[in-house]
């Protein structure tokens, strides 16, 4: 990526540069800078005055002239000779624009800068040389700069160059700008130093800062981090425990950095033995007064002590120790602040799930009452009213037996508001009761297998379920179905009582909303609503009960109106509605959430991941759909180097570099960044607009090779999760499709080339002037893309994990690519003068054809049947992704044998003795598979039209609440009663299907812009 | 339930319980990886168990340029805080003040005068907040504010420079009794 330092203008002159010349190049007036430096080279044969007048011609509009800067350049690099300063900086600025592109920076202006630094190492001018080189992340020339800076400034009490030069050693064994020889001594160089230095600590009795020890904790880190990645574990384990550069010893001194850090890489190892005396010791400091006493007293320190105590040689002295610390910070309790108290009681809590039943309850008594449920209530008798209380007590409800569970739920939780609870407490047990049964409901314990063939016949229900006794899949619908009753009811308390509405804005948590998310999660399990559905349905609406699932979409759509600032439940209703083709109204409910700046990495594939394919009409707006994406992405990759890093060097942050690197580089092959270019693309596409460039020339995707491991870390942690932790997570079952992957992000971009390929138009007055050779040339370009592009295709789809990584119609799109790919490679390749044509050829135009007709009888409604129905209407509008890949693969089928025709006609035009040009068959197979494609547009077009007419029937709101509330004068079920009570009846739901049906219209609509041909 | 430990870029990626909530601001990248480049211990999370960031306070430890320094303005060496937040889950557990006491105490390691901090005038929850941990105001900004965060009639707020003594002053020489009185322009503040 082009790299501008001199964005905010050029370098200042020497002093000793005239008035004239001076204030005519501070002007910008470039001829006469140009025509003034000759003159001054002239008469003074100094040759700066030489790199004014060439840098300055590269401001000039001519070619030769812009160019001619690159030739001196190239001089200085192989004369060897120590250049100027000033000259580096003119020159550097005169090839600006040619930075990333004809000029490696690495290979000119770093050794450049690295030579000069070498022959004035103590000029104040030698780290702005380090600087030049790190923004331009040359690793090489900037470790040799630190390397001569560090022995220049060695022993004084700038202790930054020493570590400079051993950060960047330690950059440069992991990075990819050096080979595999060099990382290994690179990497051995790094740990020799650092050992060094952690040896003269150990040794000196009081370090000094001219001393090449480690000091500060961010050296003694570095280390660590050093270690961990090049050293070896025994010396990591070693120095772990030692008495200066010890875990320990370094919290003493306030340090916790080096502690949470090793905690992760000892587990890694299994190192147990040393976790639990490291959590205790770091705990012990607190009690002991080494430290301020809740220092290390995190939740996450708890766990690890307690993990290790049960993994420990000796575990029942072990765990009879972690309850001697834990009893210690018990009765200092009371001086704790509220979260410390919290992660005690927590931590509590954790001990009792951890410790053996037979040292919890060693006579077996009361198994039902038992240690861990008294436990849990005890955490509630002081938490229940808290917004996380049933986070915090989730996971351990979810592990309790069944007996447990129920004693729990049913004796224990209702004496928790005490004697005389008030309506609002009450209600609160109420809602805490309600999400618990629903997270029980998703744990095995409450199901006995159960055999599912009864007199021969297969009953489909496996188990039997402990709480109703009935038999049940998983997880029991009668259950479900009484906890949306119960959760109905206690909502209907609430909003008939003013008493209690008017309590809810004092309260931590508006219990309508997790009453209102158990219903609609419940909901969802009825509707057959499950993970990955998306993944292999043809349509969502085949394979749920549509009423119901409308009606979860509807319950939490109205609790949105009454809880508007609630992010979960925006978010949860954002992915619904996407499941179900009502993406603009899926983007009135994200706008507010307002994903700007920096969070959009993590958040915008929750809404713009696939968007092209359902709703593409998003992309006419106004304003470019996903521009601020773009803008992100432009603003922080704009340099080659991760932002802000040499503030990180400047600050002598060493573990901030590291950490900096390792995420930019995470920034730069991102899965939202691929999903950014090629969502737009797409879109661009769809609408026959002009791609300004080809993929791989975009400035954004430089990072991305074939071999790129494409990261991606979607963030879902808003996402109200009601499961256990003994199935997926709730976004599992609501997305369309699977999440974004390192292999989808691979093919989507390998699609994009493959299409630039096809598209590739000359320019207009490109006439070459031996059109033969130029013709050879392209021919050979086009093979070589194909082939790569065909072995990769084929790869990703071939990797065992891909299947379940793309939907249906994305695999079908794939698949189709790969195909067309070997089959214009092979068109293209075989000699015109061949006897037969290869089987392949036949065999693949026929699976194109194959797939193409599956498809289009598959998905696209007969042309003929007008009027379809509102189940017809609305299993298509749920399902326009799948639809989109119809059309997709259509056109790429169409531009894939316009290619090779194209490719024959102008074979044919240009070469009249008839030897050029493509075989007979190819042409004639090419062409009937033009034909096919042809043909599945005409059907795509026909489908969106009979979708907007029967769109634009009037009734549909009521065929819609028919489908949802039932029809007015029938009798209603009871869930539907209970749900329909909830949203204030029909004529509360009216607003709703309203938007819905808006929604379904705009998409289509977006649809009828779209070019199928 | 939470535990404190130093921001790390990866919790970019899991901001979204603190900066999806509207009173939380969220900023471009270079702006989070200044303070994790330039003040790395100033740059503290609470995470939840399941690594979602719950709350976070970035600081500074800095004094105005040199060219200030007779200046009434002029800012001596001392602790600044930049941002502070908490995710509506984690509130009433003391988190933000915990945060708050961890940057003093790094304030006080470094010999800061004393912590300040820019907050609306309008935000009465917070300003209460930090005088319940010792902070006054100081001065106040005139106009410090681009919109009013209750009026939207409003093109600006003012802000109220608050500040809390750290150990090194002994005097209590950084604050005043009666800052409310003290205005002065955004551009008197470095």
């Amino acid at each position: 990526m082009a790299y501008n330092k001199y964005r905010y203008g050029p370098p200042a002159l020497k002093n000793s540069v005239d008035m004239q010349l001076q204030s005519a190049f501070s002007d910008g007036n470039w001829s006469t800078v140009v025509r003034l430096a000759a003159k001054r080279f002239a008469t003074f044969k100094d040759p700066y005055y030489e790199a004014i007048k060439v840098s300055t011609e590269a401001q000039l509009q001519g070619t030769a002239e812009k160019c001619a800067v690159l030739v001196h350049v190239d001089e200085l690099v192989k004369s060897k000779k120590t250049p100027d300063i000033d000259t580096l900086d003119l020159y550097e600025w005169a090839c600006q624009d040619f930075i990333g592109y004809e000029v490696d920076f690495a290979e000119t202006f770093g050794p450049l800068r690295a030579r000069w630094v070498k022959a004035n190492a103590s000029s104040p001018m030698a780290a702005s040389c380090l600087q030049g080189c790190l923004e331009q992340w040359d690793l090489v020339s900037a470790q040799q700069i630190a390397a001569t800076l560090d022995k220049t400034y060695a022993n004084t009490t700038d202790r930054r160059y020493m570590f400079w030069n051993i950060t960047l050693t330690f950059l440069l064994s992991i990075s990819p700008q050096c080979t595999e020889a060099s990382r290994k001594v690179y990497s051995l160089l790094t740990v020799r130093q650092l050992q060094k230095a952690a040896d003269i600590t150990e040794s000196s009795d009081k370090l000094e800062k001219t001393d090449r020890g480690l000091l500060t904790e961010e050296e003694v880190c570095l280390y660590y981090r050093v270690l961990l990645s090049h050293g070896t574990k025994e010396e990591f384990l070693a120095r772990l425990k030692s008495p200066k550069l010890g875990a320990i010893s370094q919290l003493k001194q306030g340090h916790k950095l080096l502690f949470c850090e090793c905690l992760d890489a000892l587990e890694t190892w299994g190192e147990w033995d040393t976790i639990y005396e490291l959590c205790r010791d770091a705990l012990k400091l607190g009690l002991d007064g080494s430290s301020t006493p809740f220092f290390v007293c995190d939740l996450r320190i708890w766990k690890k002590f307690v993990a290790a105590a049960t993994e420990a040689t000796n575990t029942d002295a072990a765990l009879d120790e972690v309850q001697d610390v834990l009893k210690q910070f018990i009765e200092l309790k009371d001086t704790a602040t509220p979260m410390y108290k919290k992660n005690i009681s927590l931590a509590l809590l954790e001990t009792t799930f951890r410790l053996p039943s037979t040292t919890i309850n060693p006579n077996h008594e009361n198994t039902a009452l038992s240690p861990k449920v008294i436990q849990i209530g005890l955490f509630l008798d002081q938490y229940y009213e808290r917004f996380a209380a049933y986070d915090d007590v989730k996971g351990y409800v979810a592990e309790l037996g069944y007996e447990e569970a129920k004693t729990f739920l049913e004796d224990v939780l209702p004496r928790i508001t005490g004697e005389d609870p008030t309506k609002a407490q009450q209600i609160i047990i109420k809602a805490l009761e309600c999400r618990l049964r629903y997270t029980l409901t998703t744990c095995p314990q409450t199901l006995s297998p159960h055999p599912t063939v009864v007199e021969g016949t297969d009953q489909g229900k496996p188990f039997q379920c402990r709480v109703c006794s009935n038999l049940a899949k998983s997880p029991c619908e009668r259950c479900l179905k009484k906890l949306i009753i119960d959760a109905a009811n206690a909502y209907s308390q609430i909003t008939s009582d003013k008493e209690l509405l008017a309590d809810i804005p004092k309260l931590d948590r508006d219990p309508r909303l997790d009453l209102a998310l158990v219903m609609g999660n419940s909901l969802l399990k009825l509707s057959g609503l499950r993970p990955g559905l998306s993944n292999f349905a043809q349509s969502l609406w085949q394979d749920v009960q549509p009423n119901i699932l409308l009606q979860a979409l509807l319950l939490l759509d109205t609790q949105l109106k009454v809880t508007p600032n609630d992010n979960g439940l925006r978010l949860l209703l954002v992915q619904l509605y996407l499941l179900f083709g009502c993406a603009s109204y899926a983007h009135t409910l994200w706008v507010p959430l307002d994903v700007k700046r920096t969070i959009q990495d993590a958040l915008s594939p929750l809404f713009f991941d696939r968007i092209s394919s359902i709703s593409p009409g998003l992309f006419q707006g106004i304003r470019p759909l996903m521009e601020p994406l773009r803008a992100y992405y432009s603003q922080s990759l704009r340099d080659p180097s991760p932002v802000r890093i040499w503030d990180a060097f400047s600050s002598g942050s060493y573990t901030s570099i590291l950490g900096m690197a390792e995420y930019d580089k995470k920034l730069r092959t991102s899965c939202t960044l691929v999903m950014t270019l090629v969502e737009e693309r797409r879109a661009t596409r769809l609408f026959g607009g002009k791609l300004d460039v080809d993929i791989d020339d975009h400035i954004l995707a430089t990072d991305i090779l074939e071999d790129t491991t494409l990261v991606h870390e979607t963030d879902y942690g808003s996402f109200p999760n009601l499961e256990s932790a003994n199935g997926p997570p709730i976004q599992e079952y609501i997305r369309l499709g699977p999440g974004p992957s390192n292999e989808r992000s691979h093919l989507s971009f390998l699609a994009e080339q493959y299409l630039d390929l096809l598209t590739y138009t000359p320019p207009k007055d490109y006439k070459p002037s031996k059109p033969a050779e130029a013709a050879a040339r392209d021919k050979a370009y086009a093979l070589e893309t194909l082939t790569r592009i065909h072995t990769s295709l084929t790869d990703f789809l071939h990797k065992p994990a891909t299947p379940k990584l793309l939907t249906p119609a994305e695999t079908n799109y794939h698949t189709a690519l790969s195909l067309l790919s070997a089959l214009v490679l092979t068109a293209l390749s075989l000699p015109k003068s061949e006897a037969s044509v290869p089987k392949l050829v036949s065999q693949t135009t026929q699976s194109l054809k194959t797939t193409l007709t599956t498809l289009r009888t598959g998905l696209l409604s007969p042309r003929s049947a007008v009027p379809v129905t509102t189940q017809q209407a609305v299993s298509s509008l749920c399902d326009m992704h799948s639809f989109a890949s119809v059309r997709d693969i259509a056109v790429a089928v169409k531009l894939s044998a316009a290619f090779v025709l194209s490719h024959h006609e102008k074979e044919t035009a240009r070469d009249k003795s008839g030897k050029s040009g493509l075989h007979r068959e190819v042409v004639a197979e090419m062409k009937a598979l033009e034909s096919a494609a042809s043909k599945t547009l005409a059907d795509a077009k026909g489908h969106v039209g009979v979708l907007k007419g029967v769109m634009n029937e009037s009734g549909w709101l009521d065929r819609l609440l028919d489908v949802v509330l039932g029809e007015e004068d029938k009798q209603l079920d009871q869930l539907t009663e209970k749900v329909s009570e909830v949203v204030d009846g029909r004529g509360g739901a009216e607003e709703w299907a309203g938007k819905v049906v808006d929604s379904w219209r705009e998409g289509v609509k977006g649809w009828g812009l779209v070019r199928f041909e | 339930m939470a535990n404190f430990r130093r921001f790390r870029p990866d919790d970019l990626n899991k901001l979204s319980k603190c900066n999806l909530d509207p009173l939380t601001e969220t900023y471009e990248l270079s702006f989070y990886l200044q303070y994790y480049a330039k003040w790395p211990s100033l740059f503290q999370v609470a995470e939840d168990e399941n690594g979602n960031i719950i709350g976070y306070i970035m600081g500074k430890l800095e004094s105005s340029p040199d060219v200030y320094k007779f200046s009434e303005h002029y800012l001596p060496w001392h602790a600044h805080i930049t941002a502070v937040t908490v995710a509506p889950e984690a509130r009433r557990l003391g988190i933000g003040k915990l945060l708050t006491e961890q940057l003093e105490a790094a304030g006080d390691a470094a010999n800061a005068w004393f912590v300040d901090l820019f907050v609306r005038k309008t935000n009465y929850k917070a300003i209460k907040f930090y005088e319940s941990m010792g902070y006054s105001i100081f001065r106040v900004v005139k106009d410090y504010y681009g919109d009013h965060s209750t009026d939207p009639t409003q093109s600006s707020e003012d802000a109220y420079d608050m500040r809390k003594p750290l150990k090194r002053d002994v005097k209590k020489e950084h604050i005043r009794s009666d800052g409310e009185k003290h205005e002065v322009d955004p551009t008197d503040v470095w």
